[in-house]
């Protein structure tokens, strides 16, 4: 059973598949989770919690906004303010999959079933992050996803998961990835350099 | 053999026929389209095939929109409606754009105001629809403001929507929301505010006769709980800004709306009057906007000045701007940001509203820009109108609330988002009172009626 955890909920599934779900949110800017953020969503009436990364975010618009967008210039403040802050533009977030979590382990992969629609989605706390990065394997489903930014969405996990390490473990822990990347990836070694070239400057990453 | 092919023709035939039948009554496929105009073809082989191709494109086109959720109306029926109204359209736009022109001629050299006033005062208590001017400003005077937002002054904009009581839904009830926003030129957010309120009891729901209410008295409701509204959020705004200017917008006239007596009317009067009052001891300006104003007062005031002043009495009815909208004159004649002079009605309404010391003045202003005209009638009480600084004021913060949404004010914009209740909105709220009832053991239904008709909805 999935036990609740005082983490930020950030919206509701709109559609999902096995790969994936894309969740709609009415979050305040500062709020919005950035890419690479490890999110959860109830999956089998709540037994179990699929785990997915975030892959895109993206803002919507409506006329009202699009009307104002052409007129706006920075003297009107507080029409911008008003905006920003009081009218929350609707954002989608999409996020991939990359695992599931039964009664007492991670299991890397699609999950059984997607997520339901208008299922409340939470960011995953320090602790989660890091025992769902603990194995390298939760690369594989971003590896075989062809619909995200593995080059880029790779890196951002790995660091993010780095960030929550003790300065002593990540240099193993950045080891182990390489590693199970060369494994992964020995036969495209196009994309196998781009990922590592972004493993580089770890230290410089600012969740 | 011969047999063999009569047979093979026959019902080859009996088949197109049939399919052709079976068209009539079931929606097509466009797959259908190809084979259907080779069996008209063969069914009918008098008929052209161009008659053919139109008649299945038009159904493919018409079942497509079905299966959309698209209408049923069998739009293509109405042709020559269509084609006779567009004419029409073309000929009633020739005929207002000479009007115009004559309108704009009766402007020319207007007398000044005092000798308007003494002219036209036989037409006073006669329930002349005209306006008078209400200051010593000329007829054909135009006044401009500075193209740039205002300083240090607060807008506050009201709006309400509703649902109406629907005695075929399963509950019976109706709501009001009423949203505002308080726009305060000083670079701080804007604070948006909403009240909704539900009415379910008996005494909400049905008059005297025991009728269900009717929409005329929901919106009179509604009315009366924007200004009121608007009063409280006033008063707390004053209160912590004593000294700025405050200006508070409804969407709409704010001369009274309900020319009819009755109790409810009475009373409702009474109570915005009070609001009005209320205000102006706040040292609060309401202010009314409406956009694309329908009335002729000032087309009215010059078919008047154009009459001799013994036929005026006798010839007032025979305006021949019947059909024209002052609006129209004033986009021929106002320049993009100018409004102008201050006018009064002298009707009824307005000497009650005089009588309670709230007597509504009006001007027309452009918010629109060269070659796109946006004339709206702003109205505010005639103890406002003196302060000219005040005044000149709202010119400007109208000019740049309609700026930055194209011709219409922001404020006001934001006031209806806030204030607004969507189908999606009553529908999750009447989810929310369903499951209540049925939590209490109680089935609410709707009519069958409103079951078939929501049916229908869905195609």
């Amino acid at each position: 059973m999935a036990t609740p955890r005082q983490t930020l909920t950030i919206g509701n599934v709109l559609r999902a598949d096995i790969r994936g779900f894309v969740v709609a949110s009415r979050i305040p800017e500062p709020e919005v989770p950035t890419f690479g953020t490890f999110v959860r969503a109830p999956i089998q009436q709540g037994r179990t919690d699929l785990i997915g990364l975030v892959y895109n975010i993206s803002l919507q618009d409506d006329p009202f906004l699009k009307n104002l967008a052409i007129n706006l210039d920075q003297a009107d403040e507080e029409i911008i303010r008003d905006q920003r802050e009081n009218r929350v533009i609707p954002v989608e977030i999409s996020v991939a999959a990359v695992g599931y979590r039964d009664e007492k382990t991670y299991r890397y992969g699609l999950p059984p079933q997607p997520p339901m629609v208008l299922y409340r989605i939470t960011v995953c706390d320090a602790d989660e992050v890091r025992a769902i990065t603990a194995s390298p394997n939760f690369m594989r489903p971003l590896l075989e996803n062809r619909d995200v930014p593995a080059a880029d969405l790779i890196p951002a996990a790995i660091r993010r998961a780095a960030e929550l390490l003790p300065e002593a473990a990540r240099e193993a822990f950045y080891l182990q990835a390489g590693r199970y990347l060369a494994h992964y990836l020995g036969r495209d070694p196009i994309q196998l350099e781009q990922i590592l070239k972004q493993f580089s400057n770890p230290v410089t990453f600012q969740a | 053999m011969g047999y063999c092919v009569y047979a093979f023709v026959t019902l080859g035939f009996w088949e197109d026929a049939g399919f052709l039948l079976r068209l009539i009554v079931h929606p097509i496929t466009p797959e259908h389209g190809f084979r259907a105009r080779e069996a008209v073809m063969r069914v009918f082989p008098g008929a052209s095939s161009s008659y053919g191709r139109s008649y299945f494109r038009r159904k493919l086109y018409y079942n497509e929109l079905g299966k959309q959720g698209g209408s049923m109306l069998h739009i293509e029926c109405l042709q020559t409606e269509i084609e006779a109204w567009s004419a029409f359209a073309q000929h009633k736009q020739e005929q207002f754009t000479e009007k115009v022109e004559v309108a704009h001629g009766y402007l020319q050299s207007p007398p000044p105001p005092v000798e308007i006033r003494a002219r036209l005062a036989p037409l006073l208590g006669r329930d002349w629809t005209g306006a008078l001017p209400a200051t010593e400003a000329p007829l054909d005077a135009s006044f401009s403001a500075p193209a740039r937002p205002p300083d240090d002054v607060t807008l506050i904009a009201v709006d309400g929507s509703q649902i109406f009581p629907d005695r075929h839904a399963a509950i019976l009830y109706y709501l009001i929301q009423v949203g505002a926003i308080v726009f305060r030129y000083n670079g701080q957010t804007p604070i948006p505010h909403s009240r909704p309120a539900l009415y379910y009891q008996d005494s909400d729901l049905f008059d005297a006769q025991g009728y269900v209410v009717s929409a005329e008295k929901v919106n009179l409701r509604r009315l009366t709980q924007e200004m009121a509204y608007l009063c409280e959020l006033a008063t707390d705004e004053r209160r912590a800004a004593p000294t700025t200017p405050l200006f508070a917008l409804t969407d709409g006239p704010l001369l009274w709306a309900y020319p009819e007596r009755g109790q409810d009317i009475e009373r409702a009067f009474q109570a915005y009057l009070e609001a009005l009052g209320a205000l102006q001891q706040t040292g609060v300006i309401p202010v009314g906007y409406v956009d694309r104003p329908g009335g002729r007062a000032f087309l009215e005031l010059l078919w008047a000045l154009h009459l001799a002043p013994e036929e005026l009495v006798e010839r007032i009815g025979e305006n021949p701007f019947q059909q024209l909208r002052d609006y129209r004159l004033m986009e021929r004649r106002l320049p993009p940001g100018a409004r102008t002079a201050w006018f009064t009605r002298p009707t009824t309404i307005n000497r009650r509203h005089s009588e309670a010391g709230q007597e509504i003045w009006f001007c027309y202003l452009n918010v629109g820009e060269a070659g796109h005209p946006v004339i709206a009638r702003v109205e505010a009480p005639a103890w406002a109108i003196p302060n000219e600084s005040a005044m000149l004021t709202l010119h400007t913060a109208l000019l740049h609330q309609a700026r930055v949404l194209n011709g219409y004010p922001y404020v006001l914009a934001r006031a209806h988002e806030e204030a607004l209740v969507t189908t999606l909105d009553k529908k999750a709220l009447e989810d929310v009172l369903q499951r209540q009832l049925m939590e209490k053991g109680l089935v609410p239904q709707m009519s069958e009626k409103a079951r078939q008709k929501a049916y229908l909805g869905k195609r």
